[in-house]
């Protein structure tokens, strides 16, 4: 076997240089952290399972991250540094990779960490009955998870997969007896990890919390510190309402609070007492995709007309009063992997354009209300929003893009605020016209399939119902290489087409994650790479 | 009005349970099975509703659960198996009933946690939000109808106020209680089920505008009966005006004010659906709205039994007060039970 990429001393060719302490609260460096202390931070999300692989929510991953540890750590470059892993292979020929595990990590309830244990991990979520849908993604091209000595993890895969390594060293590993226990779906204190803080007691409603792990000594290469957590203790508590989440760390019933609303942000950022931080998220922006299936978007002229006609820049000014970026591509800014910066301004407001597309599409007639109609019916597109991701605005930021479709071409958006069942249900009927979406939790090009593969072959959440050859067979080709300029000029391609060519959708802008804590507390920041909130690992407090 | 509201003054209180609640003694477990046996009915049929509306509303379980994940025929498959979700409906629905029969209500689909531990657990933060609140509601409602029955301004300004809270939203009112009580004076915390003075505001929130409503229905009932010439009696026997109120007159309004406030009780279940998620409260009310948008059957079955179970119990104890306060009642079944 020949190595490809590596940072193992003995495997390998290449070693991979490791990138360290680039993260914030390192930068304030001259104090030194203060040990001891305990912290309350106030979250927006209850995680609906303790269970770290059946959790699929992006927000609850800051209060996971306490216990629960994966193999690899990512790098603000896209990179991989050592973690639980002290260093991986992958074979030439892409089917093989070798993790090497340290030798010296616990889980907190005194099992060693091996390669068994690892393995059973992959083994188990292989098992639909365990993991559910999970068990359909990365985990499903393992054909066999063995433990060739002690430390050492093989991995086969049954065919090449390039998105592979992103998800499989990113999967937290539970102790061997986590799987026995009868709390395993629900999660919870009897599952444990090997991170810095013990989960402790989740109280559901209201709380959950964690305690130092004092045998903590395998941080990630490039986390703020090494060794021992700073704090005591930690405690996350569940404060749905962002006003209340504002008011309790303004109070000082707080220190740290996530989830800021535009209207709130610039209380923290004008204040000394409080620092307040954003960062992009990962992932697909804010996006209205356009059903190519039914009704008027089937028509491409249709849908590069919607295209021309929104001012989105002023909208998203407007709505978010400058605190949010307006989005361009078929991936955020982010996503430093496959992010393809030429498709900024290649398209853009053009009312004129819009007006003259719309004209050639046959709808040239207006009715009473001034919308545009062809053999005696209006130009009007539902839009279906799913009640229970309405958040951050985004019910007025559809209302100013209705407004100017309205005004700028005749174009009828009716909005449908819907519940989960009924979205569910149109969402897989096709009953729709558009469909707004972000999506944040898959990267390495991921969600790009998902988004982009007919839905018959594992475009699970492909809103436009594109099924245009070209782009399955692009997508085919970029997984089968590891060549990652490769995937990037694919992707890039991809990018353009689905834009400029065929108008699948209307990027409107880039979520992001806002913290906010108190002045006194140090080493509040968000996960290199991934831009996520960061567990409080490297957190201290100053006196 | 009545000739006999004056026996209820001469009445002297005696041992009364068995006869007061007007059943006469052989009839008493014959009573008492109809009792339960009605309850039990009220069970089965918020049950069947509960089951029967949650399949005819829109959204398939097995989408919802897997979400926006990659699906594939095999993940379906096992998601089936495993909640029985393949057996014909009315199958899943015997099996269902057979099961709580047996004291078993499942597991979450979504949460993945043990029904019963969940809604025992989450039961009791409510309870006390919802005790609390109604003692905050039935001390406001007296308070206010005794001190302000009868007479013009302090009427007036006591309507205002009971007219403002109920037309405010107790989201607001939360808000509102948040900001200035706990942001700005700092005098109670704001979340959690962790101390009595967490509860303070949460309780108010809910229960003031339940007071309000109990009050202003208290005030007519109180104003009717301080001109029953049973009021007037007992003025004469030189009774203060506050001991003529409180002993006398508010027995005589408290009726339509305990049918209302079983009534409303309800309503507080719905209600603390707000508040605990403004202060970031555990609750039942949380967790039954994201169980009915997640069609989290186990856990909307089991709620549904809950408040089924509660309602009867309170329809009972509103039965049986009114047999308490009111001896007419008492003395038309004794007749009618002979």
């Amino acid at each position: 076997m020949v190595t490809r990429r590596t940072f193992l001393g003995g495997l390998g060719a290449v070693t991979l240089p490791i990138i360290a302490g680039a993260r914030p609260g390192t930068a304030e460096a001259a104090d030194a952290p203060v040990k001891g202390g305990s912290l309350t931070w106030g979250v927006e999300t209850e995680p609906n399972t303790l269970n770290p692989h059946l959790n699929g929510q992006a927000k609850a991953k800051l209060i996971l991250r306490n216990a629960y540890e994966s193999l690899l750590a990512r790098t603000p470059d896209g990179g991989y540094a050592p973690w639980l892993a002290k260093g991986y292979a992958v074979s030439e020929d892409g089917r093989t990779y070798t993790f090497r595990l340290r030798d010296d990590v616990t889980f907190s309830d005194g099992a060693k960490l091996d390669a068994a244990a690892v393995a059973l991990n992959f083994t188990k979520l292989k098992e639909p009955t365990y993991s559910g849908s999970i068990s359909a993604g990365h985990v499903s091209y393992i054909s066999e998870a063995v433990a060739a000595d002690p430390h050492t993890l093989v991995l086969k895969l049954d065919r090449v997969y390039a998105p592979f390594l992103d998800g499989i060293s990113g999967l937290e590993i539970l102790s061997p007896k986590s799987f026995a226990s009868p709390q395993l779906k629900a999660g919870g204190p009897e599952l444990s990890g090997t991170g810095p803080f013990i989960l402790e007691r989740y109280v559901k409603g209201q709380e959950i919390r964690f305690v130092r792990n004092p045998a903590y000594n395998w941080a990630p290469a490039n986390a703020g510190h090494q060794g021992p957590a700073h704090l005591d203790r930690l405690t996350y508590r569940f404060l749905p309402e962002s006003a209340v989440r504002t008011g309790a760390l303004t109070s000082g019933q707080v220190d740290v609070i996530e989830g800021i609303s535009g209207n709130d942000a610039g209380l923290f950022k004008d204040s000394p007492d409080f620092a307040y931080q954003n960062a992009l998220n990962t992932g697909t922006p804010y996006t209205l995709y356009f059903n190519v299936t039914r009704g008027p978007t089937a028509d491409v002229k249709v849908r590069k007309a919607i295209l021309a006609a929104i001012d989105v820049e002023r909208i998203i000014q407007s709505v978010y009063r400058g605190e949010r970026q307006r989005a361009w591509g078929i991936l955020t800014p982010a996503d430093t992997d496959f992010y393809d910066k030429s498709i900024e301004r290649s398209y853009g407001f053009d009312p004129k354009l819009a007006n003259a597309l719309l004209d050639e599409a046959g709808w040239t007639a207006r009715d009473a209300g001034g919308f545009r109609t062809k053999d005696g019916k209006r130009l009007t597109i539902e839009v279906v929003q799913s009640q229970a991701t309405v958040r951050d605005q985004r019910d007025i930021l559809l209302q100013a893009v209705q407004a100017q479709a309205r005004q700028n071409a005749g174009i009828e958006l009716a909005l449908q605020y819907v519940d989960a069942g009924t979205y569910a249900n149109r969402q897989n009927d096709g009953q729709y016209g558009i469909i707004p979406n972000s999506t944040t939790t898959q990267e390495n090009g991921l969600t790009i399939y998902f988004h982009y593969l007919p839905r018959s072959k594992g475009g699970s959440i492909n809103y436009s119902r594109t099924e245009a050859p070209e782009v399955s067979a692009w997508l085919d080709e970029a997984a089968s290489t590891l060549d990652a300029k490769k995937r990037f000029e694919i992707y890039a391609k991809l990018q353009r087409f689905a834009l400029l060519e065929q108008a699948y959708g209307l990027p409107l802008y880039v979520p992001d994650d806002q913290i906010a804590a108190s002045t006194r507390i140090k080493g509040v920041g968000f996960r290199p790479f991934k831009r996520l909130p960061e567990s409080a690992y490297d957190i201290w407090l100053k006196p | 009005m009545d000739p006999q509201n004056t026996t209820a003054i001469r009445r002297s209180p005696a041992a009364w349970l068995p006869e007061r609640l007007g059943l006469k003694r052989g009839g008493l477990a014959l009573q008492i099975a109809a009792r339960i046996g009605s309850g039990l009915l009220v069970l089965w049929a918020a049950v069947t509703l509960s089951f029967v509306s949650l399949q005819l509303a829109p959204g398939d379980i097995v989408s919802l659960l897997i979400g926006e994940q990659l699906r594939t025929p095999e993940v379906e498959a096992t998601i089936r198996a495993e909640w029985g979700l393949d057996a014909p409906l009315p199958l899943q629905y015997l099996s269902y009933l057979s099961r709580i029969l047996h004291g078993d209500f499942g597991r979450s689909y979504i949460l993945q946690t043990d029904v019963t531990g969940l809604v025992l657990s989450q039961m009791l933060p409510t309870l006390k939000l919802t005790a609390a609140a109604l003692v905050v509601a039935l001390v406001f409602a007296v308070a206010s109808a005794v001190s302000t029955a009868g007479r013009r301004v302090p009427r007036a300004i006591a309507g205002a106020l009971e007219l403002t809270l109920v037309s405010t939203p107790s989201f607001w009112l939360g808000i509102l209680l948040l900001f200035v009580f706990s942001f700005t004076l700092k005098l109670f915390p704001v979340s959690g089920d962790r101390s009595f003075s967490a509860l303070v505001l949460p309780a108010l929130a809910l229960g003031l505008s339940l007071g309000a409503v109990v009050g202003q229905v208290l005030r007519e009932g109180l104003e009717r009966a301080l001109e029953e010439p049973f009021a007037l009696t007992v003025r004469s026997w030189g009774t203060s005006d506050l001991v003529l109120r409180l002993r006398h007159c508010l027995r005589h309004a408290a009726l339509p004010a305990v049918t209302l406030t079983g009534w409303l009780v309800g309503n507080l279940l719905s209600g603390a659906v707000i508040t605990e998620s403004v202060f970031g409260r555990p609750g039942l009310g949380r967790v039954t709205v994201e169980a009915v948008l997640g069609h989290d059957l186990p856990v909307v079955l089991a709620v549904a039994i809950l408040s089924a179970f509660v309602y009867v119990a309170l329809s009972t104890l509103v039965d049986v007060l009114y047999l308490l306060l009111d001896p007419r009642l008492r003395d038309e079944s004794r007749e009618t039970g002979r």
